[in-house]
């Protein structure tokens, strides 16, 4: 008898919402009528570690809930690649987002590969918080799975956030919406456009000068909120863990020192121009 | 008569420690380990290079103990019974850091408070206690001049190999006094500080991880260099054991009134011997093997339920069929008793 | 991966750059101490005498953080490591770090005996009001109807308990020439202000010093950084920052 067992890998970055998709997808095959199996990669690090979990679907009872080789590997970060290579063989389909991963970092045949860049489109179209609901679009359709039934789903996993503002639900399903219907990238891949920039971002002027490192910033906004002056903001660069990173006004700064002091990672300073 | 000392076991530990070259001892009072700690620091008192904490627990202390590993000092602690439970906390950290904890552990009735008085029961406890696969060194001695010899020598196997090891006494040998010869070990093996101190090459220490593979490969490791040290490691002792048709396998105080039995037995020509472990981990399997194929039958004789059976004939699964098994946890054996049930199996 | 971050640029000298970005969670408080606990290691210049026992918890994220050495410890055990490693080695300065958890729940035994015995050791306790690492359960120190994991609807004093005062406690028991104080993350200068005195005290009077620091948790408070440093600031009123000195005769 056939083997009607599908082994799904799904693996971002900790805080990108990939246990979202991951429960989205498991509950949407279950509904379909299918025995599942989800489980998270867990472990001691939360956000330091790329996240990563396993789904099964069959036909038949799903004892064993890990696996070694999958059918498909979803990967949506260049940082999660190291980690879930083993899962990959020359049957695995990998879907990747080619806004932030390099199409040639991924091993495998180019059959085999297609691409989202869903990171580009969730900060262009929709808001960043929105990546994994255009990917579980994506999936929706790729699984063939009812879009309605999945959509219910995904409502009832964030109902608390969308009863505080009906704008977000709107928006959250206009990404979904996006993402089943997008026509993925086959052998012509976009390139990466969100990369960590790996070089310190200098903004100076004549009295000051500020740095700002993207490969330690994780984005949590705290100098922004520090910021007795309002010069600083959230920009266009994105920081390690793939959030947007902030940018500074130099002019508004009186290098009063808050940004540095409260930075937990190190990776903003503004110093007074030697001369 | 050649000069003995008049010693107990629990004293003889701690002569047998600062001869093994032990610097430091953390512990918590326990019947019947107690007078380890308190004539460890009568000692400490006359020696400024002897130091020592009574901690607010046994936990602590195994802990502390680890503290002072790391600083490079053969440390060590005593204690028997529930104290040993809470020290499998500490134990499990060492046996993951591979740390050369030396732990005495004078056993005592259980399960919960038990006795004070004697047992065999913390043979599993000492070998595969904690959430690990037991990577231990274990030691069981059976006269009060053993207990000499042992505690000089577990500092050395400890940080020659890097396993937690420990030396198994129980209630009667802690506390017996008796005249007895003491005997040196005469090759002590250094210890060296583990947190070596250097700002460029500093020293991090892990025992969490954050996958399985990275982890397995740690106790890959750690198994291959565990069983590369059975054979230096094992040993056994055996008495009148090379042509013995009955074979007494016993450890402990349990071996040391065997012997007598051995004597009792041949005397009323049964062909009896004795085959006493001296390391309970690792066993001497090629010597067990080798004796107990050879028996018509085995006697297998603790004061523990099943627990050194299991241990002998997982390794030597063949003499399951002829092998009596003998047990009273908690209580001991007398020479003659032994010989009598010998007798009555035969 | 080869990392190619500049440690020069913002970060204390100790630190490990080879373990920035470090693995704690974006906006950590506890990542805010340890930077300022370095900046201090550097200016006290003992980079090369200091040796770290970590906890489990959060803690044990940073067991390569820096550029001495570290210990990873058990759950609540990284006191009596450090009691016995600075016996053994006198010489050295000793820290712990643990959590609210490690240091007043399942800890607490051996820090009020360390505390009791003024054994010179510098122990810092980092209080988020929460068990972090396993998930945002309940801690001694959830404030009471603080909502955890382990209390849906609130923390009940009548059955968990109000919020727990570590270095009031300490205090009660500790010797007259102990140092103890509680931090915040929200006033970096008067953190280090004390990190340093928890450390010199350590070094100059050879006594026990405790600091407890309080410190977010966005990701299981499921905080913005301004809702972040709210939750401080209420936690500030329950928790008053401040030296704990003892009644001198």
């Amino acid at each position: 008898m056939k083997n009607d067992l599908t082994k799904i890998v799904i693996s971002g970055e900790g805080g990108q919402g990939i246990q979202t998709i991951a429960k989205v997808l498991a509950e949407s095959f279950k509904d379909s009528g299918f025995y599942v199996s989800y489980i998270p990669q867990f472990g001691p690090e939360q956000r330091g570690a790329p996240s990563i979990s396993f789904i099964q679907y069959s036909t038949k009872e799903i004892k064993y809930p890990r696996f070694y080789k999958a059918d498909y590997l979803i990967v949506l970060r260049e940082r999660a690649i190291p980690a879930t290579t083993t899962f990959v063989n020359s049957k695995t389909k990998v879907i990747f987002d080619s806004s932030t991963i390099r199409p040639n970092v991924i091993k495998q045949s180019e059959n085999k590969k297609e691409a989202v860049p869903a990171t580009k489109l969730a900060f262009d179209l929709f808001g960043k918080k929105n990546l994994n609901l255009i990917i579980s679009g994506y999936l929706t359709k790729l699984f063939s799975l009812n879009e309605k039934a999945v959509w219910k789903i995904i409502k009832n996993q964030l109902q608390k956030k969308f009863s505080e503002k009906k704008d977000l639900e709107d928006n959250a399903r206009n990404a979904f919406i996006y993402g089943y219907e997008f026509t993925s990238e086959k052998k012509n891949f976009s390139q990466p456009t969100f990369k960590t920039n790996k070089t310190i971002i200098i903004s100076k002027n004549r009295e000051r000068e500020a740095f700002i490192s993207p490969e330690l910033c994780k984005g949590c906004g705290i100098c922004i909120e520090k910021c007795p002056v309002g010069a600083l903001k959230f920009g266009d660069e994105i920081g390690v863990y793939g959030n947007p990173i902030p940018e500074i006004d130099i002019d508004k700064c009186i290098n009063c020192g808050n940004c540095f002091r409260f930075c937990p990672d190190c990776a903003i300073k503004v110093k007074k121009k030697s001369k | 008569m050649e000069k003995l000392s008049y010693i107990t076991g629990n004293e003889a530990a701690v002569l047998g420690a600062i001869e093994g070259d032990a610097e430091s001892f953390f512990g918590y009072p326990i019947t019947p380990a107690t007078e380890i700690l308190e004539g460890w620091i009568r000692k400490a008192e006359e020696n400024k290079n002897l130091n020592y904490l009574q901690t607010e627990d046994e936990i602590a202390a195994g802990f502390a103990v680890i503290g002072a590993l790391l600083a490079g000092k053969k440390a060590f602690t005593a204690t028997a019974g529930i104290g040993h439970v809470l020290m499998q906390d500490p134990i499990s950290m060492a046996e993951n850091e591979r740390l050369p904890f030396v732990g005495i552990i004078a056993q005592r009735g259980g399960p919960s408070t038990g006795t004070v008085i004697y047992s065999q029961q913390e043979l599993n406890l000492a070998s595969y206690g904690g959430n690990g696969d037991g990577l231990r060194i274990v030691y069981s001695a059976s006269s009060v001049s053993e207990v000499y010899y042992l505690s000089q020598k577990v500092f050395s196997i400890a940080w020659k190999y890097r396993f937690p090891t420990f030396l198994l006494t129980d209630g009667y040998l802690a506390k017996q006094r008796v005249n007895t010869k003491l005997e040196k070990y005469l090759k002590p093996f250094p210890s060296s500080k583990i947190l070596r101190e250097m700002k460029d090459k500093p020293t991090h220490l892990r025992n969490c991880y954050g996958s399985e593979i990275e982890f397995a490969n740690i106790l890959k490791r750690n198994i291959a260099d565990y069983k590369s040290l059975i054979n230096k490691v094992a040993e056994s002792e055996s008495y009148k054991a090379s042509d013995s048709k009955y074979l007494i396998i016993a450890h402990g105080s349990v071996a040391s009134a065997a012997k007598d039995s051995v004597d009792i037995l041949r005397n009323s020509n049964v062909k009896a011997g004795l085959l006493r472990p001296i390391t309970i981990r690792p066993l001497d399997s090629r010597n067990i093997r080798r004796l107990a194929l050879k028996a018509e039958k085995v006697f297998i004789i603790e004061s523990a339920f099943e627990q050194f059976a299991r241990m002998i004939i997982f390794k030597v699964p063949e003499i399951a069929n002829k092998t009596v098994k003998i047990y009273k946890p908690a209580e001991g054996f007398t020479p003659d008793e032994i010989a009598s049930l010998v007798n009555e199996k035969i | 991966m080869t990392k190619t971050i500049d440690k020069n640029f913002s970060m204390p000298k100790c630190f490990n750059e080879r373990s920035k970005p470090s693995l704690y969670c974006p906006g950590c408080g506890q990542s805010i101490f340890l930077k300022h606990l370095g900046f201090i290691i550097d200016d006290l210049e003992i980079q090369g005498k200091t040796t770290l026992g970590i906890d489990i918890g959060c803690s044990l994220l940073a067991w390569n953080f820096f550029n001495f050495d570290i210990v990873q410890t058990h759950h609540g055990r990284s006191v009596p490591v450090a009691v016995g490693y600075k016996l053994s080695n006198k010489r050295r300065i000793v820290m712990s770090i643990m959590g609210d958890g490690g240091g007043y729940a399942i800890g607490l035994q051996s820090l009020l005996h360390a505390a009791f015995r003024n054994n010179p050791i510098s122990v810092f306790v980092l209080n988020n009001t929460g068990y972090s690492m396993t998930g945002g359960q309940m801690a001694p120190t959830s404030i009471p109807g603080e909502i955890t994991t382990t209390s849906p609807s609130g923390k009940d004093p009548k059955n968990s308990g109000k919020a727990f005062h570590g270095p009031e406690l300490i205090k009660q028991i500790s010797d007259n020439s102990a140092y103890i104080a509680r931090a915040s993350v929200s006033n970096p200068i008067m953190l280090q202000k004390m990190i340093k005195k928890t450390l010199e005290n350590q070094i100059k009077n050879n006594s026990f010093s405790f600091l407890e620091v309080l410190t977010p948790c966005p990701t299981n408070w499921k905080t913005t950084a301004s809702e972040s440093f709210n939750f401080l600031s209420k936690m500030e009123k329950e928790f008053p920052i401040g030296e704990m000195t003892k009644n001198e005769k």
